[in-house]
């Protein structure tokens, strides 16, 4: 298959002192059209790099990338012209209004006056923007004003829209309602291509993600194929206290059903390829040896577990915000650099 | 033509932003008032009493205001682009399709145009005050004021695309106005320096353009200096546009 972006062998380095750095080191991918992509890693992965070669925005060291049929390398002008692109700082003009913006922008794509001006109108209802389109976007909040840059990036019906960080800054029910837009754009035939470093984001957004640390592909998939590649679901058990725990982790963890176990203060937490059918049995277990079980729980693997265990490291530790229903660091209102 | 539409809608975006910036309309207009209500007394007592009528030192001193304005009008367009790196409007503007040169000639031209407006009312007053007015060396004036405006607004905006800072650009304008503005004879001729100097201004555009404003302002069209200045103003501004719009193409912000 040929999807509506491939990349091959991409690489990207940066002059530093003491020698170039390596921001992007032989990247390989595939999105098909219709679908939204995900590109997750932590700061500083080489995401934005990538996605400013995929853009002609930033000229393509080593590697050859096709986006909408056209060679990113030999053909700029014509990629510009079928790709969306809204970076992290969005790029809307503080003194123009809403419409204004997006007139402009569709007018350089090279739309006729009359065929902006309703597109515009369009784009306006579809993002929920009309009720302040001919206000200044300095007065717009930061939901209305992402909501904005979405627009900016849709307004000439590119086949592709590439987002930066779409929702960095922006609150729980901002986001939410960013998600429902870009998901309503899917549904229109659009293929995104987002980068994030929010797990949860990747996870519920994305079609298909793929996993990006030190310039390089870690792993990529569905979010489910990528979980299912973590050694199943997680069961949490916490028990009366840690000697009972010690107990419990002798018990389970010779049974064929738990891959990995670990035992920590009066928890033991363990994997099994389906958890909910494991449990029965293991809490059967449990009782005959004499082991009152407190409580329990039954989780499925995240997205952080499989870059913990292709990495090593936890997105999270890296200083990242955290995923969903888990409160999110004092930092995870990230400063758009 | 799509460079020209386009350099037509990125020539309305900035005069629409400029227009809705009160602070810079006011000092736009200050400025070179300013100048001429401090400076031209000045002037006078240097001609000497009983010396010069006040139309000759206005002769000698409004043609420098004019190109001192030129001058300064094109380091807006510098600032701006910083602002629009920092935003993130020019990355936006360049991943459209939009020309190149459109995305650098559109802001020019429309600082170009306001400053025209300020020239006119500096020379209207100054008209007022006893400056003689000749249409067609004010015409060809005009044109050299334009030369010098988009050359230094080219070289700002470039300044500004390569260290993509507010102090980047402000260090390399400011360090250069007291040079460019002193040896350009813009406040007192330059005849009056030793010969060093008189040599060392040949390196300063402004120079020329001072020179050629005054044989213009005098009504004398044929004046050697006037070809001067555009045998050096033409092709100066040629490259550096043409380096701009490199630079431009190639931007990383």
């Amino acid at each position: 298959m040929t999807g509506v972006i491939a990349a091959s062998e991409l690489r990207k380095r940066f002059p530093a002192k003491g020698g170039a750095v390596e921001a992007v080191r032989g990247v390989s991918l595939e999105v098909a059209r219709g679908e939204i992509f995900g590109f997750l890693g932590p700061n500083g992965a080489g995401k934005t790099t990538t996605l400013r070669m995929l853009t002609t925005l930033l000229p393509i060291d080593g590697g050859t990338a096709t986006v909408a049929g056209l060679d990113v390398r030999r053909q700029p002008g014509q990629v510009r012209g079928h790709i969306g692109y809204v970076s992290q700082l969005g790029g809307a003009d503080e003194l123009a209004t809403g419409r204004e913006n997006l007139v402009l922008q569709g007018r350089l794509y090279g739309g006729s006056r009359a065929a902006v001006a309703s597109r515009v109108a369009t784009v306006l209802s579809l993002l929920d923007l009309t009720g302040f389109a001919d206000r200044r976007v300095r007065t717009y909040s930061g939901g209305q004003r992402r909501r904005l840059d979405v627009a900016l990036g849709i307004v000439h019906q590119p086949e592709v829209l590439f987002l930066d960080e779409p929702s960095t800054g922006l609150d729980p029910q901002n986001r939410a309602n960013l998600w429902n837009h870009i998901r309503a754009l899917r549904e229109q035939g659009t293929t995104v291509f987002l980068t994030t470093h929010y797990l949860d984001e990747a996870d519920v957004l994305c079609d298909r993600i793929m996993i990006i640390d030190h310039g390089t592909v870690v792993a990529e998939g569905t979010p489910r194929e990528l979980k299912q590649q973590v050694a199943g679901d997680a069961i949490v058990l916490v028990l009366r206290d840690p000697a009972a725990a010690g107990q419990a982790a002798a018990v389970l963890r010779d049974q064929p059903v738990v891959r990995e176990l670990s035992a920590e203060g009066a928890t033991v937490r363990l994997y099994a390829s389906d958890g909910a059918a494991a449990l029965p049995g293991l809490l059967r277990l449990l009782d005959a040896a004499g082991l009152a079980v407190r409580s329990l729980g039954l989780a499925e693997p995240s997205l952080d577990d499989v870059f913990l265990r292709q990495t090593g490291r936890s997105l999270r530790d890296a200083g990242q915000p955290t995923a969903a229903g888990q409160p999110a660091g004092a930092d995870s209102v990230g400063a758009v650099a | 033509m799509k460079p020209v539409t386009d350099a037509g809608l990125l020539f309305r975006r900035y005069l629409t932003q400029l227009l809705r910036n009160p602070a810079f309309l006011v000092i736009g207009f200050a400025t070179p008032i300013l100048y001429l209500a401090l400076f031209t007394p000045l002037l006078r007592h240097l001609a000497g009493p009983p010396g010069l009528p006040s139309g000759h030192v206005l002769d000698l001193f409004l043609p420098g205001i004019l190109a001192l304005l030129a001058y300064a009008s094109g380091a807006g367009p510098g600032f701006s682009t910083v602002f629009d790196l920092r935003a993130g409007v020019f990355e936006r503007l360049r991943v459209t399709p939009a020309s190149r040169f459109a995305i650098l000639i559109g802001p020019i031209l429309a600082s170009m145009l306001l400053m025209f407006v300020f020239d006119l009312v500096l020379v209207l007053a100054g008209w007022g005050f006893g400056f003689g007015v000749h249409p067609v060396g004010l015409l060809l004036l005009g044109l050299l004021l334009a030369l010098l405006m988009a050359t230094t607004a080219a070289f700002s905006i470039t300044v500004a695309l390569l260290s993509g800072q507010i102090n980047g650009v402000a260090a390399v304008i400011n360090g250069l106005n007291l040079p460019v503005l002193l040896l350009g004879g813009v406040l007192l001729p330059i005849a009056l320096g030793p010969a060093w100097l008189r040599a060392l201004a040949h390196i300063d555009p402004l120079y020329y353009t001072v020179a050629a404003a005054r044989v213009l302002a005098a009504g004398t069209l044929a004046g050697g200096a006037v070809w001067q200045a555009f045998a050096v103003l033409v092709p100066l501004c040629a490259a550096v546009l043409y380096w701009a719009t490199t630079v431009v193409r190639k931007a990383v912000a």
